[in-house]
């Protein structure tokens, strides 16, 4: 199907790739479906793109590439609720909010987003973890290749 | 909504399975303790709001600094 974006045109995305966010997200929570699409000449970061809203999308990257040892147990309702068995069909993403350059750049490491990647259930947890900040600035001392 | 007055040590049941227990009262401070199944998620109404200002923070605004 085509969906119509803001930021990236009208790109053609297939059903089976919506991630389901069954509760939305925290201010978004009407926003049940979204696609991720890749930023050209940019690999480490991508957009995840609302179905339902043209001008609503966001930019999430993997925390593993910007933090090291990033670490956080799943809660069993984040298991149940993603039907998540294995660790191994799990990916994690963090919200990029942009500033005016990427190095006043943060990323929300308090509030990843957890995806089983065997059924594309999705979904933002809140981490119990007073290490992880909400505003994390990039570092890009520890960015990986 | 519903108000309810409780005393330290008295507790309120949600449905059959979350128990809410007034353990403390100091002051303006109230310790609540929650006992529930694993499965519902419990979380300050502070931090809540904190995610969703954040999230509506980050959404995007341009791709400028994408484009070289």
């Amino acid at each position: 199907m085509k969906l119509k974006t803001s930021y990236l045109g009208e790109v053609e995305i297939d059903k089976q790739n919506i991630l389901k966010f069954e509760q939305g997200i925290p201010g978004f929570e009407e926003e049940r479906g979204f696609v991720l699409l890749p930023i050209e000449e940019n690999s480490i970061f991508q957009v995840l793109q609302s179905v339902q809203t043209e001008s609503l999308a966001f930019i999430i990257t993997s925390p593993y590439a910007m933090v090291e040892n990033y670490d956080f147990e799943l809660y069993e309702a984040t298991l149940k609720s993603l039907e998540i068995t294995s660790e191994n069909n799990v990916a994690v993403f963090v919200i990029v909010s942009l500033k005016e350059t990427l190095a006043s750049s943060t990323i929300n490491l308090k509030a990843p987003i957890v995806l089983n990647t065997t059924n594309n259930k999705a979904k933002q947890v809140i981490l119990d973890n007073e290490d992880y900040s909400i505003r994390h600035k990039l570092s890009f001392e520890s960015m990986k290749e | 909504m519903l108000v309810l007055s409780r005393k330290v040590g008295e507790t309120i049941w949600i449905g059959e399975d979350v128990e809410i227990v007034i353990s403390e009262v100091k002051g303006d401070q109230v310790r609540i303790g929650i006992r529930a199944p694993r499965n519902i998620e419990i979380v300050r109404g502070e931090l809540l709001k904190d995610i969703s200002d954040s999230n509506t923070e980050a959404v995007i605004k341009n791709l400028d600094l994408f484009k070289k």
